[in-house]
């Protein structure tokens, strides 16, 4: 009995206790909806400092983290009104994937740096603020820029997306493998010139192959950046600015057909990790971007050389990289003061900075110009080849970088060839027809915001 | 609110001797709230981030969304029937299936084995079982980096290995048809431990009297394995084949980090291919359908999973 009256009275609290929960939860969904994209109060208060939280794609230890932890530290340093809050989000990709997820969350970042193939899918779901009164406001002069480097951020008469860490693929080579197959001190000039050399690359011990010519990298490592730069050459294209896709015309055949041709021959494989083949001597030649370069002047126990990715009936090569983004979805003093590291992180002295010390190319002409660079490039000859090859590069076709999933879509037909040696001409098209259902929403929502 | 008054000591203890509907009734809504009271925060819990996200990814199934535009177009099926005509996801069945089978069995055979010897009174047994069991403790990240260089063709420890009986190593990460056997491989040296404890539980628990019995009947040690030892590790088998299936179903971070489903989707399975599609190719409507399908599929696995365990486990 006496137990009975007892399960009764803690039956009783529990029922008090509950009620309070819910009471408890109930106050929490009411403040937390209420609070959402509100300035922390001390934002708010006129006279403080505005934080402005960034997410970005190097992490510390690496150069380039090293590097741009300098930049921000000398931004926070340099003026009082701002302090930008750094956040490492890993890769390219991985940044845009969790800004999707913050998105949706709506917890989001002031400011992120974004891709070239990753920035536009935010500006179509119109997530970007558009930076035209930051860039009247702080005069920033947009003259000066690289011409290509800004206008690639400009849609609809207005800048969505700011160059920041820009590359361009670039021929590497292993001298010494050059030297023992008596080959010139030079990156091929032109495709055909490629494929007579490259056999002469190749070591074998018995049957097994020691070092191959060259080495493609997977869908996931971005194969389709790099054949763009081929594509190109040939006189092909992915699509036109129209997202027409126009990959089964007979020039961007010839250069898939090239592609092929290097593993039918025996003188190219896949790799899982170029890079990593590269300093090991396992590949004598890779096509990487500019942003890895500082990586192999520290690692390489080797002598290497650089050069312009081979041409073919006209030279071909993409830009890449990242440059960054504002978010529509902060508030304005933070947009405003996000903007302010923007043209900081791109100043001449800065972009001069962040190129010397990551091998990504300065955006401002005055930069590559001026007597620093100069100087620099004198004795780092091998930094200097993206800026001279700068000339023939272009952004690369929409059906790439615009298109969602439209990298890996080009990248996987391209795999298949590397690695199963599929045919091209069925490749190509079955690429074909998965872009061009993959573009029309693309099209739809462009149609939607920008008339 | 009515129930404070309702459920006073007094009434509800002498409910036996007068037992009035009323009184009955009272016990009954007493009963429904003490039981709403203990299950509720779970189903609370459960709905919110379980049941909840399903129905919702239902929906997403029929529809399209790149992950993040506000707005999301209604396509019917047309996500189930993409799945069906898509050659890569059908490459996707056949490797899960190729993974979960191959993995699953080799490592409860191989853990078997190592449990038998295991429940050896030999020396260094101790240390051997925490040997044997560690892997299982470790990141599934981790380990594939690490595997990552023990496979390498040319400098990897395997090739090393292989090296001294004169046999050359695959390329195992770049060729399609070795990269499965070589996931497969880091997965059974994960997973084996496990397995192996397990087992190990279950040989200890099995009656000596059993053994001696079956000897005096004149089983030699290969019957006595058979007629003993495996019958009465059933239900230990029946949990491994069970636990062991839905967590190589799910299997990512190995795959993720050693091939990234490739070369050309060799290593492509169900829940690596929901997360691409997703996060990489920004198809959260063809993902969604394709998480459906795993669902489905491992509903049928466990269903089938629960007859037969009915049938056939000797559940001691």
């Amino acid at each position: 009995m006496m137990s009975d009256a007892k399960h009764t009275t803690s039956r009783r609290a529990l029922l008090k206790g509950a009620a309070g929960a819910a009471a408890g939860a109930a106050a929490l969904g009411v403040s937390k909806s209420s609070r959402a994209f509100d300035a922390p109060a001390f934002i708010r208060q006129t006279g403080s400092a505005v934080e402005v939280l960034f997410w970005s794609s190097w992490g510390t230890g690496t150069p380039n983290g090293e590097a741009e932890q300098e930049v921000i530290r000398r931004f926070n340093e340099s003026q009082q009104d701002v302090v930008l809050r750094h956040e490492f989000q890993g890769t390219y990709d991985e940044t845009a994937q969790k800004l999707s997820a913050a998105l949706q969350a709506r917890q989001t970042p002031a400011l992120s740096l974004l891709s070239e193939a990753n920035w536009f899918r935010f500006y179509t779901s119109e997530f970007l603020a558009p930076m035209d009164d930051f860039i009247a406001a702080n005069e920033l002069d947009t003259t000066d820029f690289v011409d290509s480097f800004l206008t690639e951020g400009q849609r609809n008469d207005q800048q969505w997306w700011m160059s920041f860490a820009r590359s361009t693929p670039l021929f590497y080579y292993n001298k010494q493998a050059w030297q023992e197959a008596g080959l010139p001190d030079r990156a091929p000039e032109t495709y055909t010139e490629f494929a007579e050399w490259g056999p002469k690359l190749v070591k074998k011990s018995g049957n097994e192959v020691s070092r191959w010519g060259f080495s493609h990298p997977p869908s996931a490592d971005f194969i389709s950046w790099y054949f763009q730069g081929t594509v190109w050459a040939h006189g092909g294209e992915f699509s036109d600015d129209q997202f027409a896709v126009k990959i089964t015309e007979p020039n961007s055949i010839a250069a898939g057909e090239w592609l092929r041709s290097t593993v039918v021959d025996g003188w190219a494989a896949p790799s899982q990790d170029r890079v990593l083949d590269f300093l090991n001597g396992v590949t004598s030649s890779i096509m990487q971007s500019t942003g890895t370069l500082g990586r192999l002047t520290t690692e390489a126990t080797f002598e290497f050389g650089n050069g312009f990715l081979p041409a073919e009936t006209n030279p071909g090569c993409p830009t890449g990289g990242a440059g960054m983004a504002i978010l529509a979805t902060a508030p304005p003093e933070q947009q405003e003061a996000a903007f302010k590291y923007i043209a900081f992180a791109t100043s001449p002295e800065i972009t001069t900075f962040w190129s010397q010390n990551t091998g990504y190319m300065p955006v401002r002409k005055s930069a590559i110009a001026s007597p620093e660079m100069t100087e620099y490039y004198k004795t780092n000859p091998l930094f200097q080849t993206a800026v001279q090859q700068l000339e023939t590069t272009k952004p690369q076709d929409p059906a790439r970088i615009y298109i969602p999933g439209g990298d890996r879509i080009i990248g996987d037909g391209l795999e298949r060839i590397t690695v199963n040696q599929a045919e091209v001409q069925a490749t190509f098209e079955e690429i074909q027809g998965q872009l061009e259902s993959e573009a029309q929403p693309v099209i739809d929502a462009l149609s939607a915001i920008e008339g | 609110m009515t129930s404070g008054t309702d459920i006073a000591p007094s009434t509800a203890t002498s409910a036996p001797v007068v037992g009035s509907r009323w009184q009955m009734r009272s016990l009954a809504a007493r009963e429904w709230l003490l039981f709403l009271l203990f299950i509720g925060p779970n189903l609370v819990i459960f709905g919110l981030f379980t049941y909840w996200p399903m129905i919702e990814n239902v929906r997403l199934s029929t529809q399209r969304w790149n992950m993040l535009s506000p707005r999301r177009t209604d396509v019917g099926l047309d996500n189930f029937r993409y799945l069906l005509e898509d050659g890569v996801f059908r490459q996707v069945l056949i490797n899960t299936f190729y993974f979960t089978g191959a993995a699953v069995g080799l490592s409860l055979v191989l853990g078997l084995v190592v449990a038998l010897l295991l429940n050896q009174p030999l020396r260094g047994r101790d240390a051997t079982r925490a040997i044997v069991f560690a892997p299982t403790l470790l990141s599934g990240a981790a380990i594939g980096i690490v595997w990552a260089y023990i496979f390498d063709p040319r400098f990897g420890l395997l090739a090393q290995i292989l090296g001294w009986f004169n046999i050359g190593s695959p390329d195992w990460l770049n060729r399609p048809e070795w990269a499965m056997p070589a996931i497969i491989i880091v997965y059974v040296w994960k997973n084996l431990g496990f397995a192996a404890v397990i087992y190990l539980a279950g040989l200890q628990g099995i009656p000596r009297d059993l053994y001696d019995a079956a000897k005096v009947d004149g089983a030699n040690a290969w019957w006595r394995f058979r007629s003993v030892t495996v019958p009465m590790l059933s239900p230990i088998s029946f949990f491994l084949v069970v636990t062991s299936i839905l967590s190589t179903f799910q299997s990512f971070d190995i795959i993720r980090v050693m091939t990234r489903g490739g070369p050309v989707d060799a290593t492509n399975t169900l829940v690596y291919y929901v997360w691409d599609e997703a996060f990489q190719r920004s198809n959260a409507g063809r993902a969604a359908a394709a998480a459906l399908v795993l669902f489905v599929l491992m509903m049928v696995v466990t269903l089938v999973q629960l007859r037969y365990s009915e049938r056939k486990v000797h559940y001691a």
